[in-house]
């Protein structure tokens, strides 16, 4: 192949995803071109992107874009501005990303298709609603052949949305560890004992396990159970396919998580700001975002707790990804997207002291948020004092990160005087000599200029507009 | 146990030109197994929902038909 696929696209040898000009296409193979004619022809696409549970695309092949060899087909679909992955989602994320899968597969089978793959991270956030993005991932239905994707479905949702409704909440973090979803051994080994009585997760998860490990070596052995089934053929009826992914539409919908109180999930009935002085907050960081004079196509809000701010930021950009350290603020983020606009904000799950790593093969089928992270301009609000004082990250080391990942910043400064941060020097000692308002201006002028600097009135913390000295940042 | 009922239930496994997953023996087999239950619990489910609807408490028979557009998702319980 002459182009480069993108690393996240090797498995499946219908297509590949390459890039061009910043913009994202696919190659449909010579081999696929038949299932891939039929699938455009039989009304399925239409359905699905009308329903807007598919990304719709554009037909490039008669353009002049690159091609690899092999090639049928190039489609443009529609941008995605940010990739997240599922280890970035709220428990609610990955509860409607799982349904969207499932109530796919219904649609597609009544068209006579089916998916051929259940991958959590064929799903994206749009417009605040999961979206299918992998146009590939259809083909015929065979009667009577059971739900090839039916183990990755369950590892990739039904394990991680089990464990995190039932043993903890930051178990969906596993799914860094394992890019193919959780083993199912591992799910049900940590599931309480009281899941072994639920039907879902006793069938779905435990028994699920169980069989796998009873047909662990069934592909080696010409004795085996598969090779006899295959010769005595007992077939899944269309109607018992329905039935277990309407089951599995049952589990997943039976998992349920509420959100405890935690350290941020009161965070704006608990801070110091009087109602006046948030006013004012709000006025200053909507005024810095209208003083810039560029587009804003995608703001990082970092500390975004609810996301309060991301929405004043939605104002002005194009998409604010919205993310926070704390799941349960994450997902109080998600639910108000989903029931109010605006519409173009994304609830993440980002812990600045370690973030998503770049996982899979060569490292580099899943990308780091360092990786993912350029965007036009970073919102840093009530933030820098937990990176410099929770986690110890000189302030210089804060600067330059921004500066590498965006061009514009607005960053509220807080200093030791603020009860939040007498609150976190209280139980240690402060060697932070550096840290207050002459420290950190130098340190952020070494990668910023400051365009503008006022204190947010009612309080004793001060907000910053910076622009980046860099120059070949195109955001 | 688990071995005397599976080996009386087999599941034909055909591999597909395109179905590029491993999609495991066992879970093969399992939705075979799984399939009776699932499919007497949705008619069961269906004719329970066919009499709420009839008394006028009518609910959607499947989880996987759209909800309303923009209907509230389930708020905090604090």
């Amino acid at each position: 192949m002459t182009l480069d696929a993108l690393p996240s696209s090797f498995r499946d040898p219908s297509g590949f995803v390459f890039a061009e000009n910043d913009r994202v296409y696919r190659q449909i193979n010579n081999g696929f071109a038949k299932h891939f004619d039929q699938f455009m022809s039989s009304g399925l696409y239409d359905v699905l992107v009308d329903k807007g549970y598919l990304v719709a695309h554009e037909d490039v092949t008669a353009s002049n874009i690159q091609r690899g060899p092999d090639c049928y087909r190039v489609i443009a679909p529609e941008v995605i501005p940010y990739i997240a992955y599922p280890y970035e989602w709220s428990f609610s994320q990955l509860q409607d990303a799982a349904m969207l899968t499932l109530r796919i597969q219904t649609v597609a089978l009544q068209h006579g298709y089916i998916l051929k793959d259940a991958s959590a991270y064929n799903v994206q956030f749009r417009h605040g609603k999961p979206v299918f993005i992998d146009t590939l991932s259809f083909e015929p239905y065979v009667e009577g052949v059971p739900w090839v994707a039916y183990r990755q479905f369950c590892q990739h949702f039904l394990a991680p949305l089990a464990l995190m409704a039932r043993v903890d909440v930051g178990l969906g973090k596993l799914l860094v560890t394992y890019i193919d979803g959780i083993p199912l051994s591992l799910a049900s080994s940590l599931l309480p004992l009281t899941t072994r009585f639920n039907y879902s997760l006793q069938t779905h998860i435990h028994l699920h396990a169980k069989m796998q490990e009873t047909y662990a070596d069934a592909a080696g052995t010409p004795t085996t159970a598969k090779n006899s089934a295959t010769k005595n053929p007992r077939q899944l009826s269309k109607t018992g396919l329905q039935a277990i992914v309407e089951s599995l539409a049952s589990a997943v919908k039976s998992q349920q998580w509420k959100p405890p109180q935690t350290e941020w999930g009161d965070y704006y009935d608990n801070t110091n700001y009087s109602d006046g002085s948030t006013d004012e907050k709000r006025r200053l960081v909507d005024d810095y975002l209208s003083a810039i004079d560029e587009p804003l196509n995608v703001v990082h809000d970092l500390g975004a707790n609810t996301g309060e701010f991301s929405r004043i930021a939605a104002r002005h950009a194009g998409l604010v990804v919205s993310q926070d350290i704390d799941p349960v603020a994450v997902e109080r983020n998600y639910r108000r997207l989903v029931s109010e606009p605006p519409k173009n904000v994304l609830p993440l799950l980002q812990d600045l002291y370690a973030p998503s790593p770049a996982i899979g093969w060569g490292n580099e089928e899943r990308d780091s948020f360092r990786q993912r992270g350029r965007c036009d301009a970073i919102l840093a609000l009530a933030l820098v004092h937990h990176l410099a004082i929770s986690n110890n990250t000189p302030l210089s080391r804060i600067a330059g990160l921004f500066a590498e990942l965006a061009q514009w910043l607005v960053i509220e400064f807080v200093p030791k005087s603020d009860s939040q941060v007498a609150r976190l020097l209280q139980t240690r000692e402060d060697v932070f000599p550096h840290y207050n308002q002459q420290g950190f201006e130098e340190a952020f002028s070494a990668y910023f200029n400051i365009v503008r600097s006022e204190a947010v009135a009612g309080s004793e913390r001060q907000l910053y507009l910076m622009r980046s000295l860099r120059s070949d940042l195109s955001g | 146990m688990y071995q005397i009922i599976i080996t009386s239930v087999l599941i034909v496994f055909s591999p597909q030109t395109f179905a590029y997953l491993d999609p495991g023996t066992g879970s093969m087999i399992l939705q075979g197994l799984i399939a009776g239950i699932a499919v007497a619990g949705f008619t069961i489910k269906t004719y329970w929902y066919r009499i709420l609807s009839f008394f006028g408490k009518a609910k959607q028979t499947s989880l996987l038909e759209e909800e309303e557009e923009g209907s509230p998702k389930k708020e905090d319980e604090q």
